[in-house]
């Protein structure tokens, strides 16, 4: 068999697995059982948020290793699902590894998406929908529309304008957050600007990242599961920034 | 009845929409929508019942934590989606924000007070759906073998 092969399919499983947004065990143990299924004793693999290490030895005796980076990326439940399926297809039912290379690279082009339009409407509605859990009205509803969908544009849409570094990025949509919950209420279409705030922000909150980050602990990723509670620690801290921004600005008009 | 409607079955309703509204966001298809809202209004449902507390949010983010992982035994499915959108309404944003605007405006006793209430309700949260997943954990092989075991 050709191990060279089977390694580079193995890490490519697992750099898709972890960048739609799956946790590190599942990463690892995916990666391994593939590897044992097809007849390897003790492969080794390491997973850290943005890296994926794996090492096996031929029958031969020979070590091989490939290490891949994985960068910033962000959820994707449904590819999630289907890696998971996959995985666990191969497991039972070792294919053959060109039946295994093309399934793997015709994943994430089978897995549908929502188009751009229905991703906006997400980040507009459910602003809109939280505002009456904070004990706003429909004219606040109404306020937190228009911001969810302006900062779900500059998510989707602004990428290049604002870069991909995920800090300013959030700091940036957090201050145009507030900044526009100010005017609208200024402008007399909502009732209270903190509701408004806080329902708009809301898109923006790391509860990906403290889910995540639980989660790791608990299954015993104690590096991981640092990163992650770091990252939220800094979601949040970007937020509190980029808002104080927002109404700092708006208190000069 | 009024109370009622507006005080539990509202709130409940919004929470499920827009948790549907952030399954569009994180790519969640199908059966798996109608899930997420599920848990993201029974978690409310819980919170509100429980009277919004820290110790509220822990009860919702248990009662959150069990529902998804029963749902993923049963859709043998990744948890991790159902989980991280039921949890979103909980998340303390307006603590994030409170806490900001507190400490602009110089108010250090309510500054260190809304902060402290942040943590505590994060902290809440993870180790809520973190003890009924570890315990589901452990006890799902004895109830598996149960209603394997009856004819």
């Amino acid at each position: 068999m050709d191990h060279d092969r089977l390694l580079n399919i193995a890490v490519d499983l697992g750099c898709l697995l972890m960048s739609s947004g799956a946790e590190i065990y599942r990463v690892e143990e995916s990666v391994r059982r593939l590897l044992q299924a097809y007849g390897l004793g003790s492969p080794e693999v390491f997973a850290i948020p943005n890296c994926v290490i794996v090492s096996i030895t031929t029958p031969e005796g020979h070590p091989i290793t490939r290490m891949r980076r994985i960068g910033g990326h962000g959820t994707d439940i449904e590819l999630l699902e289907r890696c998971n399926a996959l995985c666990r297809r191969f497991c039972a039912d070792p294919p053959s590894l060109d039946e295994a290379r093309e399934q793997l690279d015709a994943l994430p082009l089978q897995t549908p998406k929502h188009p751009l339009w229905q991703v906006l409407l997400g980040y507009g509605a459910a602003p809109a929908l939280f505002s009456p859990l904070f004990g706003g009205g429909i004219s606040d509803a109404i306020c937190a529309l228009a911001g969810g969908l302006v900062v779900g544009a500059f998510l989707l849409y602004g990428r290049r304008l604002i870069g991909s570094n995920g800090f300013f990025r959030t700091a940036v949509c957090s201050a145009v957050a507030s900044l526009l919950s100010l005017l609208l209420v200024r402008l007399g279409f909502g009732q209270s600007v903190d509701t408004v705030t806080i329902s708009v922000l809301m898109v923006l909150v790391p509860g990906v990242a403290l889910t995540n980050a639980m989660r790791e602990i608990m299954a015993g990723d104690i590096i991981s599961g640092l990163c992650r509670a770091a990252e939220s620690i800094l979601t949040a801290s970007a937020i509190a920034i980029g808002s104080a921004v927002g109404l700092a600005i708006g208190g000069i008009f | 009845m009024e109370t009622i409607w507006s005080g539990y079955i509202l709130p409940c309703l919004c929470s499920f929409l827009a948790c549907v509204g952030f399954t569009l966001v994180f790519n969640i298809h199908g059966v798996g929508k109608l899930i997420c809202g599920v848990g993201g209004a029974l978690g409310w449902l819980v919170y509100l019942l429980a009277g919004s507390t820290i110790f509220a949010a822990f009860l919702a983010s248990a009662v959150i934590g069990l529902f998804s992982e029963i749902m993923a035994r049963l859709r043998r499915c990744p948890v991790t989606g159902y989980l991280l959108v039921a949890l979103l309404p909980l998340v303390p944003g307006g603590g994030i924000y409170f806490a900001m605007s507190y400490c602009v405006a110089g108010d250090i006793q309510r500054f260190l007070d809304t902060l402290l209430h942040t943590f505590g309700m994060a902290s809440a949260l993870a180790v809520g759906a973190m003890l009924t997943a570890s315990l589901f954990r452990a006890a799902y092989p004895y109830l598996r073998r149960k209603t394997k075991g009856r004819p």
